[in-house]
């Protein structure tokens, strides 16, 4: 009876064993290039997880914003298109040292009507977030599937974010690393869902494509 | 004789260690093993690359809870429990305002409703809860803070059960159920009756609550 459970235990077991766990299902197991990108995004990831703490993983191979903790994809964001500067200043852990700031209701003591509450549209839809070591990260919003009128003004503010970016960058010390940035580009909802989703501090991980 | 055999052996396997060093420094370089050698290591290298990142995984999956946690999503007014990638339980909820309240007679202090993002985990479950009126929330109406304890008791309103995870913080139900699904609260995170009860059922001490 005992050698029957066994067996029954080995058939029945055995698949699972087998089975591989995956962080990266799209990564292409016969390039050195990615195994090596991936490795290292998962032993940063490895001590971020290990942490009751929540964490972004931007993986630019897969153009998905993952917001985790412990390991676990609690929400998904898509990007839609990315640009980088230097591809070293992305590696490591950095930490959200800035954000735009929330513009908070306040409550009136006694007033007894409802207080309108903050919600997903009161976010932002363009702005930069810094990190600390030194990461710019600019957030666009996509004009894609908008009117003629709206899609105007978006690329309006977004040239003016260009052009703000531009001098910046003609003003910085560029002994120091300033390449380091990154612009996303996300619908208008992402680019809200994510500046909801930011708590200052927060850790970020980036996956950086090898082929570009 | 005995005594003999033992150093003549060891001289033996000496000068037979001497004579296969000589023979195999006599193979030319260049006779093979650059051609095979590249193609060779790489496979090896590509091998330990494969075998790292699958370790690697394997550890980032370990960390992840092996029990039902539940999981909010403040920006939706969601919570879940789920099981590993199963959904066990789906619910509409109430997270916080992010409105202010000002600290009367304190100029710099003051209340911010968020529910507070991140993990953490279910510290206490309670039946037939009673809820103790915090400062804020008769300041919020206009009243004066009672001196006396026991004027800060209310029954009924926080539903049939409470899980605390930690701060003052609960998941709790309502009597308000059509405000379910907007972000109202003073950052506790409300839920029906039956969603509560469901809830109270899967959770235990020491689930982990993950919130963004």
């Amino acid at each position: 009876m005992n050698f029957c459970a066994i067996v029954f235990l080995l058939v029945f077991a055995a698949p699972s064993w087998g089975k591989d766990i995956e962080a990266f299902p799209d990564l292409n197991l016969n390039d050195p290039k990615e195994l090596k990108e991936a490795s290292r995004v998962l032993e940063e990831e490895l001590k971020l997880a290990a942490r009751p703490q929540t964490y972004l993983l931007i993986d630019l191979s897969g153009s998905i914003i993952h917001i985790k903790g412990r390991g676990i994809g609690l929400h998904q964001i898509p990007i839609v298109t990315w640009s980088a500067g230097s591809r070293d200043g992305l590696k490591g852990v950095h930490r959200l040292a800035a954000r735009p700031p929330v513009v908070r209701r306040k409550i009136e003591p006694g007033a007894g009507i409802e207080q309108e509450p903050i919600s997903l549209a009161d976010m932002p839809t363009d702005y930069v977030l810094s990190f600390s070591p030194s990461l710019r990260i600019t957030v666009v919003p996509s004009v894609r599937g908008d009117s003629l009128l709206q899609s105007a003004v978006l690329l309006g503010k977004v040239g003016w974010r260009n052009v703000k970016d531009w001098t910046n960058w003609l003003w910085t010390d560029r002994s120091s690393d300033s390449s380091a940035y990154l612009r996303l580009t996300l619908s208008v909802d992402h680019a809200q869902s994510l500046a909801w989703s930011l708590v200052d501090g927060m850790a970020l991980v980036i996956r950086r494509p090898t082929n570009k | 004789m005995g005594r003999l055999l033992l150093p003549i052996l060891a001289v033996l396997l000496l000068v037979l260690l001497v004579v296969s060093a000589a023979t195999s420094d006599r193979v030319a370089p260049g006779d093979f093993q650059p051609v095979q050698q590249p193609a060779v290591q790489e496979k090896v290298d590509l091998r330990t690359l494969q075998a790292r990142y699958k370790v690697l995984s394997k550890q980032l999956f370990q960390l992840m809870p092996n029990q039902p946690y539940i999981l909010v999503d403040t920006a939706r007014n969601r919570l879940y429990v789920k099981h590993q990638e199963q959904v066990v339980l789906d619910a509409i909820a109430s997270t916080g305002s992010g409105t202010i309240l000002e600290k009367p007679g304190e100029s710099d202090s003051k209340w911010i409703f968020d529910t507070p993002r991140g993990e953490f985990l279910v510290k206490s479950k309670l039946t037939n809860p009673t809820w103790i009126k915090p400062d804020w929330a008769f300041i919020e109406e206009g009243l004066a803070v009672p001196q006396n304890a026991a004027d800060r008791a209310e029954q009924g309103v926080l539903g049939e059960y409470a899980l605390g995870f930690g701060r003052g913080y609960f998941i709790h139900g309502t009597l308000y159920t059509r405000l379910l699904g907007k972000n109202v609260t003073h950052g506790c995170i409300r839920l029906n009756d039956n969603d509560l009860k469901g809830v109270y059922k899967l959770a235990r001490v020491g689930t982990p609550i993950m919130i963004f």
